[in-house]
């Protein structure tokens, strides 16, 4: 590795330290940690800006800079796939969140899984819901701390020991999230999505004149040099059929994402809910931009360079000791704020739904609240434990972790529009779902689609094949969830006849 | 009527970002420095929310926002 730049790692070093202080000031106040709900979820209070900078936070990660131009120097425009894929998953959000965040405002719930006890009164889907949902998350945060780590590294070889360097910033990152709770990355979210936004317009404008002379220059110089980056291959193992099938995937399963869902959860309205899916759509520019820092990098880098490191290769031989540092930092950010929101989301699950649902159901107020905040550090310290001595066994879980996710879908999406959807039929769909997904991704039969798709499709087949022979009982339950998303007219014309 | 526009601001983004894509899967012409698959993705990302809001002011003026 070459040697790092003083000046760009001190930059660095000084705004995650800065980030990290302000993350502890944002929760001076002891009310940020007084209940599971201020803590997660800033007790709904979030107005329409303050829940764009989170939502922007949470899914626009170091590993999206990082993940993207990778791919896009190797695989082209394979990369432009997270294109529709956001963009259509906030369109999709804007049809179900304002109800899913009415239910969860009305009853009090915190996580996805929380919702699916209530509404088909099953401890049993909350609970593998919950599983899926950390078992998922945690090499996700895995990928946000191999981000940071080769940032550091391209930043200061020679200079420091990148993985106490490392294992510090995240635990500090644990630290404030124990502190502050959700409020602490929010705040930090506004720094870091201006940084993001700053940093990105001003390599997307000064790499393209410094390298060619200007965009159209360069755009050129793509299409005689390197034509094969700008479609998306015809066939193969990797081409439009499975472009198309990963794009509509991933959009759906984007909010079932626990760490999607608690910044969902914080709104204060479902009209800044809306807001947010109308606008968030515009935040996709920057992709398609950083897309194209990985074809600069391609035409830029010299051959046999490792495509992870395509861009901090290109910041590091393209820019002096402040622009490096300006851009480090904005990767590092990019890196530590998600997983703090990663980690509130995937502690409340555990907290609620693995420990309240399954093993001891009588804990509640002041102890659940502990324990909750408490588990930041497990699942930080799993993350940096699997991410630091078996990487390699994480690989498999962050490819799947799309497709594993999506599988919930049914149970939290569809059931909200579907009143008899069972929940036996609900819980097998989910099972087969997750089954079929890793047997198609382990032996490698995917036939060019997307391995998600197929597990998806067999969980909806699964359940409205088996609806009808549980469809009795369905209709038969109660539940308060369920009353109050089927049978609200049916409340209000009740009450317009007792009051007269 | 409105049904109907409904339908196509609904559908208008899934079918222009994912169905079409074998058709606009090219690199000529160039717009605005854009090829254009890129140019294509860059202009949905503008217009879905256009397609939001025309549905939520059907909605609204509906009354089936709730």
């Amino acid at each position: 590795m070459q040697q790092g730049n003083l000046t760009a790692l001190s930059i660095t070093i000084f705004v995650i330290l800065t980030v990290v202080l302000i993350g502890f000031l944002a929760g001076r106040d002891k009310a940020t940690r007084s209940s599971v709900e201020e803590w997660s979820v800033g007790g709904r209070r979030f107005g329409g800006l303050l829940v764009w900078f989170l939502v922007g936070a949470d899914l626009y990660t170091a590993y999206t800079f990082l993940g993207l131009t990778s791919t896009a120097y190797t695989a082209g425009s394979l990369a432009f796939f997270a294109i529709p894929y956001s963009v259509l998953a906030y369109f999709i959000s804007y049809f179900f969140l304002p109800k899913l965040w009415k239910v969860a405002n009305e009853h009090k719930l915190t996580t996805l899984a929380d919702y699916a006890r209530e509404r088909f009164d099953s401890k049993l889907l909350s609970s593998l819901i919950a599983i899926v949902g950390v078992l998922m998350l945690i090499p996700y945060i895995c990928l946000q701390l191999s981000g940071i780590q080769d940032t550091l590294q391209v930043a200061g070889t020679g200079f420091i020991n990148v993985k106490v360097v490392v294992i510090t910033s995240f635990l500090l990152v644990a630290l404030y999230t124990f502190f502050s709770g959700i409020k602490g990355p929010t705040y930090t979210a506004i720094i870091k999505d201006v940084l993001v936004w700053a940093i990105m317009l001003f390599m997307v404008v000064s790499l393209p004149i410094m390298h060619f002379g200007g965009w159209n220059p360069m755009v050129d110089k793509i299409v005689t040099e390197a034509p094969h980056l700008l479609t998306i291959p015809e066939s193969g193992p990797k081409g439009v059929a499975w472009f198309m099938t990963a794009a509509f995937v991933s959009s759906l399963a984007l909010f079932m994402w626990a760490h999607a869902a608690t910044g969902v959860f914080t709104a204060k309205s479902a009209d800044a809910i809306r807001k947010n899916a109308l606008y968030l759509p515009l935040y996709n520019i920057v992709l398609i931009l950083v897309v194209f820092l990985g074809f600069i990098a391609f035409l830029v880098l010299p051959d046999g360079t490792d495509p992870r490191f395509a861009l901090l290769a290109l910041i590091q031989t393209s820019y002096g000791g402040i622009g490096q540092g300006l851009a480090y930092s904005t990767i590092a950010l990019a890196s530590l704020i998600p997983c703090s929101i990663m980690a509130i989301g995937a502690s409340n699950l555990f907290a609620n739904n693995i420990y309240r649902d399954l093993i001891n159901p009588k804990v509640k107020g002041a102890k659940l609240t502990m324990i909750t905040r408490g588990m930041v550090f497990i699942v930080i310290g799993l993350a940096l434990l699997f991410g630091l001595v078996f990487p390699q066994a994480l690989v498999s879980l962050q490819l799947l972790g799309v497709s594993g996710m999506v599988q919930i879908f049914p149970a939290i999406v569809i059931s909200l529009f579907w009143r008899n959807q069972s929940r036996e039929a609900t819980i097998i769909g989910l099972i087969v779902g997750l089954v079929v997904t890793f047997t198609v991704y382990s032996t490698g039969t995917s036939l060019g689609i997307y391995e998600g798709f197929w597990g998806l499709m067999a969980n909806f087949a699964t359940v409205v094949v088996l609806n009808p022979i549980f469809v009795k009982k369905a209709k038969n339950s109660s539940s308060a969830v369920k009353d109050y998303l089927f049978n609200q007219t049916l409340k209000e014309e009740q009450l317009v006849r007792k009051g007269a | 009527m409105k049904k109907l526009l409904l339908i196509v601001l609904i559908s208008a983004p899934f079918i222009a970002q994912l169905v079409v894509l074998p058709f606009v899967n090219r690199i000529d012409p160039i717009i605005f420095g854009l090829p254009f698959l890129q140019f294509w993705l860059f202009l949905w990302i503008v217009l879905t929310p256009f397609c939001t809001l025309g549905i939520y002011h059907l909605q609204k003026s509906e009354g089936s926002l709730d």
